[in-house]
């Protein structure tokens, strides 16, 4: 019996499209993958339009003028399934800097005089406009994880965003922890599933998978001060990526 | 104390590189090495050379061989109906350099597997393991605990274990195993008088080294101090303080909580059933269907981790799960630590007995 192979689409929207160039780069795992899926709307390694249904829809970068919300709402009609992938789509990600200035300010800095001409909204993750079913946090995502999910979308079983910290994975990989050479580390607020990628590599966690959900931030401001680490340098590094937390922060209190 | 003359083996520091290379040639041997700012980890070792025998607890205990971080059950193919084939992944390996609270870790997750039903996978690992453990003649650092939970002085769990007396090292042989490696051995002669005079002579000193009185309460009055203390203040201090990173869990040597985990693999038919440790400090570990979290405080879950360590293994095991390895207060990145909790609980309950543990 064959089966006819699931449809698959990748779109970006404000980003860098380094996701989707991990995904491209994944070499022989790709082809596996390519093994399962019929990949039919790809900008980054195709060029063809794909046909009206999909089952899955790969969505990467944040929402960030009125042309990208209507783009989105018509690209979850067509999707069975929606996976946000990489920060700036499934938390807002650094395009989320934006909204801690004034739109106007903005515009004007970015068009000069003509800013009027251009509009632009409030930074957002795709799932603070439409119905996301998976997450795969991560700038850029974490490739062993994006394939973990995309074969729970095949299978139709869902899949949890780990919601402990980073640490976890860290301590489990044994890595001599960066308080402990001196370096502040985002790893006790961030979202794990990475597998401490980058602690590993010797870099320090930017908390770009974004923050568990119930953190204890004055317990982690408790650990900066502890440390010494200036404050502003610290509320930079969250902001980086988790400013669009808000917005949810904002939804939940209406509800 | 009583020594049995003829348990004892000696090796001459200067042969101790000589030891470690002929152990090399027979078998993977895992040892603490230095890792920088001061830690270290167990890892597999080429050469004597290669080993730092004065260390402080690694940051993950040797538990790391016995229940490995990720370690495979089962593969599953769902073509015809849902076959399951049982997986068991073990390697034949020598650990050497085991302090006390590290071989009372082992002995703690020992009990806790072999319960009905007992756990095979553990057990058929454990079997391919054989042990050398080495005295702690100085306290490792000051979140050490040890000798509160009497785990300063070695109490079996080990095929031989080293003692440093000067220029030589005295050496326990404790079962068939140890007797095996001794017998293949051209290094190690049998101990004589001298020898024994020295190794009691070394553990007169650490008996006055370690009766620095830890924290101020009797051994026996523990578990009566948790029964109290349940309500305690101390907890809600946790509770601001913790970040619930989950270290403190992740690098105790007696959790033994996993997760067990399906990985289909690209067919989407065939696939793995693993199990992976997992920790009562993770925001999702006490989610109950429907997404509600029964100790969703982080105080409560940190209480929780005291009482597993100090009043609930008492009553199944008969011991204290706290090997006094200090592990936790190490690593916690809020600063939390168990001496200063004990000390607080104490405090609040009013046990305190400064003479207490005192020799
Ligand atoms: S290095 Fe970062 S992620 Fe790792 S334990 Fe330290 S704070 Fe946590
Ligand atoms: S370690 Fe931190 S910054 Fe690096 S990938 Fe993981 S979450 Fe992102
Ligand atoms: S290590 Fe410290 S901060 Fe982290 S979970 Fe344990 S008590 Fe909380
Ligand atoms: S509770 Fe802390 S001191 Fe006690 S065994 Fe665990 S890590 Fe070691
Ligand atoms: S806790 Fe005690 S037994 Fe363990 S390393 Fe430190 S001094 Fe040695």
């Amino acid at each position: 019996m064959t089966r006819t192979k699931p449809k698959v689409a990748f779109f970006d929207f404000a980003c860098c499209e380094g996701c989707q160039l991990q995904v491209a780069n994944m070499g022989e795992l790709l082809l596996d993958v390519l093994g399962l899926i019929e990949v039919v709307e790809f900008r980054e390694v195709m060029s063809e339009k794909g046909p009206e249904k999909i089952d899955v829809a790969v969505v990467e970068g944040s929402i960030t003028d009125k042309h990208a919300i209507e783009r989105i709402k018509k690209i979850r009609d067509r999707a069975k399934v929606l996976i946000a992938y990489g920060s700036c789509a499934t938390i807002g990600g650094v395009n989320g800097m934006k909204n801690n200035f004034k739109l106007d300010d903005i515009r004007k800095e970015v068009y000069g005089d003509r800013f009027n001409y251009f509009d632009t909204v409030e930074t957002k993750a795709v799932h603070q406009v439409v119905k996301v079913d998976y997450f795969v946090n991560g700038c850029p995502v974490y490739i062993p994880e994006f394939v973990k999910v995309l074969k729970a979308a095949l299978q139709g079983i869902p899949y949890e965003v780990p919601d402990h910290a980073v640490c976890v994975e860290c301590k489990l990989n044994e890595n001599v922890c960066m308080y402990d050479r001196g370096v502040a580390c985002m790893g006790p607020v961030t979202r794990a599933g990475c597998n401490s990628w980058c602690i590993n590599n010797g870099n320090i966690c930017y908390g770009c998978r974004g923050m568990v959900s119930n953190p204890n931030e004055n317990g982690a401001m408790d650990i900066i001060k502890k440390y010494n680490i200036p404050m502003d340098m610290v509320i930079n590094k969250m902001n980086m990526y988790n400013k669009c937390r808000e917005i949810d922060k904002r939804e939940q209190k209406k509800r | 104390m009583l020594y049995n003359l003829s348990q004892y083996v000696v090796l001459k520091k200067e042969d101790f590189n000589g030891f470690i290379s002929d152990l090399v040639k027979e078998q993977k041997v895992v040892a603490p090495v230095a890792k920088g700012c001061g830690q270290f980890s167990f890892e597999e070792v080429k050469s004597g050379s290669e080993i730092s025998i004065d260390y402080i607890p690694t940051i993950l205990p040797p538990k790391k061989y016995f229940m490995p971080r990720d370690e495979n059950i089962a593969t599953y193919d769902l073509s015809n109906g849902e076959d399951m084939e049982p997986v068991v992944e073990y390697e034949k390996m020598l650990l050497f350099g085991v302090h006390t609270c590290d071989l009372a870790g082992i002995q703690c997750l020992n009990m806790v597997f072999s319960e009905r039903p007992r756990d095979l996978n553990y057990l058929i690992r454990k079997n391919q393991i054989t042990i050398i453990g080495y005295e702690c003649n100085f306290y490792c650092d000051r979140f050490a605990s040890c000798r509160l939970v009497h785990n300063h002085s070695p109490n079996g769990g080990y095929d031989l274990f080293f003692t440093d007396v000067g220029d030589r090292f005295m050496i326990h042989v404790n079962t068939n195993t140890g007797e095996e490696l001794v017998a293949k051995s051209n290094l190690l002669r049998k101990a004589g008088e001298k020898d024994f005079e020295d190794l009691q002579r070394v553990r007169e000193a650490k008996n006055r080294e370690f009766a620095k009185n830890e924290i101020p309460i009797e051994h026996e009055k523990i578990p009566e101090l948790f029964d109290r203390a349940y309500n305690s203040k101390v907890w809600e201090d946790l509770d601001k303080r913790c970040v619930a990173c989950g270290n403190c869990t992740n690098v105790c040597p007696s959790c033994y909580c996993f997760n067990m985990i399906d990985e289909p693999n690209l067919d989407l038919k065939t696939g793995r059933r693993y199990r992976q440790w997992d920790s009562c400090q993770n925001e999702s570990f006490a989610k109950v269907a429907g997404g509600e979290s029964f100790r969703k405080e982080r105080g409560a879950r940190q209480r929780h981790r005291y009482y597993r360590k100090f009043k609930y293994p008492i009553a199944k095991f008969s011991r204290f799960f706290c090997t006094g390895c200090g592990r936790c207060s190490r690593t916690c990145m809020a600063c939390i630590n168990l001496k200063e909790t004990l000390n607080s609980l104490i405090k609040e309950q009013g046990m305190e007995n400064p003479e207490a543990g005192k020799v």
